[in-house]
């Protein structure tokens, strides 16, 4: 219980501390909403009535509470730009990036756990060797890259996809999702390539520890070895890993939503900073924030499960 | 039931291909305890490990042969030895914690074997574990069953493995240096759960051990190895007394028997060095990022003592009684601390248990000896290198150990680095911490032999820190006794051996084999 607690206040600490700080940003930067809405043309009487209008011109502090006090009661504002509910934007384009996130996650999860295995188990096989020299070599190709290399090697010579022709999930599911698989697969490969090489080590490392020699001494043969005795210990750092990288998805999906056109909270972010416009930038930000805190939460608890050691008394 | 004959192990690295144990010949009968004996990195634990079918390395070739009830081990296929592994041969480890799997319970890896052997019910193996849990000795198994190992102690871990090993009812039973780990209470308790496990169920049991000690009381044959090869074999009457071969005779001189190496120096006036006055210390139990409300324990409680001018003076209790965090609470290393200490000398120093832990590996030992004269200043470095290597000499080690690294010495030789070390800054006082319990007999009798000479030579007081009473007996001139962080009972080691007066110090006596009348000859 107390732990619940605390975390509860870890979660709302960092959800101001992530908005106070985009607020400030704002404040900072030059040009607001009204410059933004009406053009680097427009006469001064004018911003001044829309900034009235629009709420800008109360103190920096009274507009950050208002807008954090309506955001804790679900009201997300109206967005400067568009005139519409922030709230009915973000609602509309959460399924593309929830599912783009997941789908890359997935991906990372179900190939590096059997890779990974697999490239221990005939560490000193040639194959093992080139599967590791790929591996290093994918995790060194930035993602918007690799996002390129995706769309030409299967959107222009395979032509598995077609290239900007995004179809969104209430059009026709089955498109939006073989759509997506694309994208994902150039989020999810670096990621893969990391994770894969680190549940190997783990193994690697938990193999010459002295319970493994112990099970051997039962009887057991060294498929059981590996999945009763190794790889629960072994993929401990690597659940750590996992999470951090769901993370980081989140993050990559809104730079790979940009090369593949793909109209989710990315290209909405990017084009609602150069219009200033506050209210779905600070939306997008606290949910992407609370959902990385949410992650995190997600992780201890599965440490837990894993690991006896770290469960309370 | 074993005939092991002419085994060679051979270990093909990538650079030359090193023979690790030679003409390798033993035989077990039912029944029996062989012990094999021998100093660490004589084979006698890869000897073992090659009867238990656990040396599968691509990398070592085995040779000779390997008889088990009429079957020949070596050249059998990996399923075959499979079903002998647990079930007919069981092996019991040298340190019970990272043997056993931490995120499995105890009821898990007991029923373990039986799961892979037989053909019971969960409820069978779960009755079964119970059963054999109670049988060694385990309070409430009920409960236990469902534990990990992290929850339990070292002893009822090492309890724990044993029960794993015997769930099948095997024919062999290979315990590699099964109490090494553990306190001599224990130590003590293990020893007598193997001897009624073998005289109840008949359990044949082949002992490794480096305590010539505990092969003497346990078992009825025992091998002596030395570098890869028998020295000698025999019952245990025949080796122990009269052996034949030069090392078995070394080796048996070595033992720790309550003998005194020298007679307590004489202090002509008593002037204290170290005072120590109600000191209490307390580590903060830290309980998780989110708990900061951190427990404290008390790991020393109300300890006083007086410490004279070139005594030795030895505190011993078994791991977890504060004697370790006594000593750094001397040393002024722990910060949470209550009492007065009175320091009489200047710069007291510390040498600790392990030694290859203690020194930088990256480092010559030249320069870590002249590390302290440096962070002191005022030294040239001529005078730094003539200080060290005077040490150096001192603990009997020549100058080209100046330039070598401690990677390139033995246990015993960093030891000594350690010890000169200390002395670099010529003090009045050395704490050591358990200084020869990772060395072996014969090493470790060449050190304390070493530590006799800096208190006779420079006339250094010792706080020598041990669990073990033979080596406290053999050159400490005063005890202390501690237990959960209280100073149970002191005095001189004529009070404490002979006379002791805390029911905790007899029983640490019983366990370490001591009677007054077996004082004069030993063992």
């Amino acid at each position: 219980m107390k732990t619940v607690f605390k975390k509860l206040f870890t979660f709302v600490i960092t959800v101001l501390l992530v908005t106070l700080f985009v607020f400030i940003a704002f404040e900072l930067i030059p040009g607001d909403a009204a410059t933004a809405r009406l053009g680097i043309n427009a006469t001064p009487e004018a911003l001044s009535v829309l900034r009235e209008e629009l709420g800008l011109t109360r103190p920096f502090f009274v507009r950050y509470f208002s807008w954090l006090f309506s955001f804790f009661f679900g009201d997300m504002g109206t967005s400067y730009s568009y005139g519409v509910s922030v709230r009915s934007m973000l609602a509309s384009k959460l399924p593309i990036t929830l599912t783009l996130t997941l789908m890359s996650f997935v991906m990372v999860v179900v190939l590096s756990i059997p890779i990974g295995v697999i490239t221990s188990k005939y560490e000193d096989r040639p194959a093992s060797k080139i599967i590791d020299v790929i591996g290093q070599l994918t995790m060194s190709i930035p993602p918007f890259f690799l996002g390129i290399i995706v769309t030409y090697v299967f959107g222009m010579i395979l032509h598995l996809f077609v290239p900007g022709g995004f179809v969104s999930y209430n059009v026709n599911f089955g498109k939006f999702l073989g759509y997506l698989v694309f994208p994902s697969f150039a989020i999810a490969l670096p990621k893969a390539a990391m994770s894969t090489k680190l549940l190997k080590t783990s193994i690697l490392s938990e193999r010459k520890l002295d319970y493994v020699r112990t099970a051997y001494s039962r009887g057991n043969s060294t498929t059981d070895v590996m999945y009763k005795h190794v790889l629960k210990n072994a993929i401990i750092p690597v659940i750590t890993f996992l999470g951090m990288t769901l993370a980081d998805i989140v993050a990559g999906s809104l730079v790979i939503e940009q090369v593949f056109s793909i109209p989710g909270y990315g290209r909405l972010l990017i084009t609602s900073i150069s219009n200033r416009d506050y209210a779905v930038v600070q939306a997008i930000i606290a949910i992407i924030a609370m959902l990385v805190i949410i992650i995190n939460l997600i992780v201890d608890i599965l440490y837990q499960v894993l690991d006896p050691r770290l469960r309370g008394n | 039931m074993l005939e092991v004959t002419d085994l060679h192990i051979e270990i093909e690295d990538s650079l030359i291909p090193e023979t690790v144990v030679h003409d390798f010949d033993i035989t077990v009968s039912p029944g029996e305890i062989v012990g094999i004996v021998g100093e660490s990195g004589s084979g006698k634990s890869m000897s073992a490990h090659a009867i238990a079918g656990l040396l599968s390395r691509k990398d070592m070739k085995k040779k000779g042969s390997i008889m088990f009830e009429g079957e020949e081990l070596l050249s059998m296929p990996r399923s075959r030895l499979r079903d002998i592994q647990g079930d007919d041969i069981a092996v019991v480890f040298q340190e019970p914690m990272t043997s056993l799997n931490p995120v499995k319970t105890i009821g898990w890896q007991v029923e373990e074997a039986q799961r892979i052997h037989g053909n019971m019910s969960d409820e069978e193996l779960r009755d079964a574990a119970i059963r054999m849990l109670r049988d060694v000795e385990i309070d409430e198994p009920e409960r236990v069953y469902y534990k990990y190992p992290h929850e339990l102690s070292g002893g009822m871990r090492q309890r724990v493995m044993i029960a794993a090993a015997l769930i099948c009812n095997p024919k062999l039973l290979i315990a590699d240096e099964p109490t090494t780990a553990l306190d001599v209470t224990i130590q003590a308790q293990i020893i007598e759960l193997l001897k009624r496990i073998n005289k109840e169920k008949g359990t044949a049991i082949l002992f490794i051990s480096h305590d010539l000690g505990l092969v003497r009381t346990l078992c009825s044959r025992v091998v002596v190895m030395n570098k890869g090869r028998i020295t000698e074999s025999g019952t245990v009457e025949e080796v122990f007394n009269h052996p034949r071969e030069e090392y078995t005779k070394q080796l048996i001189s070595a033992i720790p028997k309550f003998r005194k190496i020298a007679e307590a120096s004489p202090v002509p006036d008593r002037k204290p060095i170290l005072e120590v006055q109600n000191v209490s210390a307390r580590y903060k139990k830290i309980t998780g990022y989110f708990n900061p409300g951190a427990k404290q324990r008390l790991v020393v409680k109300n300890a006083s003592f007086t410490m004279y001018e070139g005594e030795i003076i030895g505190l011993v209790g078994e791991s977890g009684c504060g004697k370790t965090t006594l000593g750094k609470t001397i040393l002024g290393m722990l910060d949470d601390t209550d009492g007065k200490i009175v320091h009489y000398s200047e710069m007291p120093q510390m040498i600790f248990q392990d030694p290859y832990g203690s020194l930088n590996p990256t480092k010559t030992v030249g320069w870590i000896l002249e590390e302290p004269l440096r962070i002191k200043g005022g030294y040239s470095e001529k005078e730094r290198s003539g200080k060290a290597r005077e040490m150096l000499s001192l603990v009997g080690l020549d100058e080209t150990y100046m330039k070598r690294k401690p990677d390139a010495l033995s246990g015993g030789q960093r030891q000594r680095v350690c010890i000169a070390l200390a002395l670099m800054l010529g003090p009045k006082l050395i704490i050591a911490d358990e200084p020869v319990s990772a060395l072996d007999v014969t090493v470790q009798e060449q050190v304390i032999n070493l530590l006799i000479k800096v208190n006779r030579e420079l006339g250094v007081a010792i706080l020598f820190i041990s669990h073990d009473l033979k080596v406290v007996y053999e050159l400490c001139s005063r005890i202390i006794v501690m237990k959960s962080g209280e100073i149970v009972e002191q005095g001189t080691d004529e009070e404490i051996y002979n006379n002791p007066q805390h029911p905790y110090t007899k029983q640490l006596l019983l366990s370490a084999g001591y009677t007054e009348v077996t004082q004069p000859d030993g063992i």
